[in-house]
């Protein structure tokens, strides 16, 4: 580069010295100009006239100085052109690089920003999908991002919800909720099982944990809200089950215990008519033997009614045995067999059962109901498994008994039973004059679990268990009409003739 | 045939039973019997030679039904009738000695009629097949 400076300096240089003596009269001695210009040593003087001007000599060297300036100029910019070229051509070989690992970053970048997005997706759509109700909140409480069961459970959309106070959105959970800033604080989660809520009749029960977020000094806590109220009355039921259970052992034993001692009581009480009896020889000839007259002993007995006592004491037994037998007969569930019985003796054993049923007596006296009896004269015995429609009738008659329990319609409670022949079916309605039960309750009242008494007094299962014995057990159907305020029919229908 | 010629061994363990049942049948006129548990009973069947047993199902040692089937070895002409308080259907071994639900009462009994005439049954049974 410095070359080609030079080159040309010295080219521009020769030019104006050429130049010079060609003045436009100003005429100045060549000379002196290069006498003033100190090069009269380098330049020999020949080449100037002796007017001072350039001779041709003169002309031709500063032509091939400038020719030889524009060859060696030419060379020069060639061998640069040609050394920036490969220059550039390694600069753009270096950009093509970056730009294909340029090209790769992005590519790269993009793919995670898909598979971040992909996770993201997946993630929410983990969160949307868990049955749980899934809160993130600040140590204020205050909302961050909900799931999509926290929406419908809160009934505000996750956009609405952020920045609002958890509390003011799930109001229930209130007394729980204030635990969160300790939870964060302490860093180990919390737990509250079985927090029950109350939706009109019916009583839901949840648990609700408090994780506190697992980041670094993040201050903000996860909120899992569970509704594990079939939880709780599956739980119920099977303690239920359990205890029913043992307390089936448990009452045939004692039945069977009881049975020796009240046996006793019976015979022995028949054992004492008869022994005062004058158709026994033996008991003339005790008579005799001691002195008295066995006529004026019976005759003394009849006045001050120890004949009547001793009746008593047998029917008394006699009554207690019955509830026993009928106990033991319940209790008895392994024996499920198909027999042909009348409806009449049936029903008219579990109506027996109801009035001593201990659990609805607690509730409701049974007796204090009035029983119609409406049972069909020519009605044919029916082919069922006895124990099993014992079980549904008195199922429906307790639903009855609770149902007409505290509702004071100003009627006397009563049951209707009746038993008729329907299209070769044996058809049993069973109807009270109870506060019947709305449409939505109705349609659900053969569903498993489903009850609108509390949780522990009913197992919910009933019904559901007088619907599978009726219509897998005997292929009938059992229908229920009602009208709220106005009592309540099932009506029960088994084909006559066994399992059709 | 007499009722005091019928000879009843009653069998239980409870001996409120044993005097309640029993004060019925000798009322009655048979000639009774009596045992506190299946194993006593077994020692003395023989020289009794019963036309009717009536024992408990549940005893102490052995129970009814075991009891029945070593005594009908020992005395098969004897009809055997059994008390029990719970649901009870004769099982295959007193079916086919030939018992049937017959011959088992339940507890507690309310009327002894049947009893009587369960056991006077018997007893007609007895006479015929021995032709006496």
């Amino acid at each position: 580069m410095r070359f080609i400076r030079l080159t040309i300096i010295f080219s521009i240089l020769i030019t104006v010295l050429a130049s010079y003596g060609h003045g436009d009269g100003s005429v100045v001695d060549g000379n002196h100009t290069i006498v003033r210009l100190g090069l009269e040593q380098d330049m020999p003087l020949a080449f100037i006239n002796k007017n001072g001007n350039p001779s041709g000599i003169m002309a031709a060297a500063i032509f091939f100085a400038i020719l030889l300036t524009f060859i060696t100029t030419t060379l020069v910019l060639r061998v640069t052109v040609r050394r920036r070229t490969v220059e550039l051509e390694q600069e753009i070989e270096v950009h093509k690089q970056t730009a294909k690992s340029l090209e790769k970053s992005e590519k790269e970048l993009r793919n995670i920003l898909v598979v971040n997005e992909d996770l993201k997706k997946s993630l929410s759509g983990i969160l949307d999908t868990l049955p749980s109700i899934i809160a993130r909140i600040d140590r204020d409480g205050r909302v961050d991002l909900v799931n999509r069961r926290f929406e419908q459970f809160s009934g505000v959309s996750a956009a609405a919800a952020r920045g609002m106070l958890l509390e003011s959105l799930i109001p229930h959970f209130t007394p729980q909720l204030q635990q969160v800033s300790e939870v964060i604080d302490r860093r180990t989660p919390v737990s509250c099982e079985r927090i029950q809520q109350r939706s009109g009749k019916e009583l839901s029960f949840f648990s609700l944990q408090i994780y506190p977020l697992n980041e670094e000094e993040s201050g903000m806590a996860v909120i899992r809200i569970d509704d594990i109220t079939e939880h709780v009355r599956i739980e119920e039921m099977i303690y239920r089950t359990e205890k029913m259970t043992m307390i089936g052992g448990l009452a045939a034993g004692m039945a069977h215990e009881i049975n020796n001692p009240l046996g006793a009581i019976m015979q022995h009480s028949q054992n004492i008519e008869r022994r005062v009896s004058p158709s026994i020889s033996a008991n003339v000839k005790a008579a005799e033997e001691v002195g008295v007259s066995l006529n004026l002993v019976r005759a003394y007995m009849e006045k001050r009614e120890i004949f009547q006592f001793i009746s008593h004491i047998r029917t008394a037994g006699e009554r207690a045995s019955t509830i026993i037998s009928n106990m033991l007969h319940y209790s008895r569930r392994s024996e499920s067999r198909t027999e042909t019985a009348r409806l009449s003796d049936v029903l008219n054993r579990v109506l027996e059962l109801a009035a001593t049923d201990y659990d609805m007596k607690k509730s409701y006296d049974f007796r204090r109901i009035e029983l119609v009896r409406d049972f069909a004269a020519d009605m044919p015995p029916v082919n069922m498994t006895v124990l099993e429609m014992e079980q549904v009738f008195l199922i429906i008659l307790k639903n009855s008994a609770q149902a007409m329990t505290g509702a004071g319609h100003g009627r006397t409670p009563c049951i209707t039973l009746r038993t008729r022949t329907d299209n070769g079916m044996a058809a049993i309605d069973i109807e009270d004059n109870g506060p019947g039960m709305d449409e939505a309750t109705r349609l659900r009242i053969f569903e498993p679990f489903f009850s609108t008494r509390e949780v522990g007094e009913g197992s919910g299962l009933g019904l559901s268990v007088a619907y599978a014995i009726v219509t897998k057990g005997h292929h009938g159907t059992i229908e229920a009409w009602s009208q709220q305020g106005d009592g309540c029919r099932f009506t029960i229908r088994i084909p006559m003739y066994g399992r059709a | 045939m007499n009722e005091s010629d019928i000879s009843v061994l009653l069998v239980d363990d409870d001996e409120i039973i044993l005097e309640c049942i029993g004060a019925y049948l000798e009322d009655e006129g048979f000639t009774m019997h009596y045992s506190d548990s299946g194993e006593a009973a077994l020692k003395s069947i023989a020289a009794i030679n019963p036309v009717v047993c009536i024992t408990d199902m549940r005893l102490s040692g052995m129970n009814g039904e075991a009891f029945i089937c070593k005594a009908h070895a020992i005395c098969p002409n004897t009809g055997y009738l059994l008390h029990t308080g719970m649901a009870y259907s004769p099982s295959n071994e007193l079916l086919s000695i030939g018992m049937t639900a017959a011959d088992v009462f339940q507890k507690p009994m309310h009327e002894f009629s049947t009893l009587t005439d369960r056991i006077k049954a018997i007893a007609r049974a007895g006479r015929m097949c021995n032709g006496t």
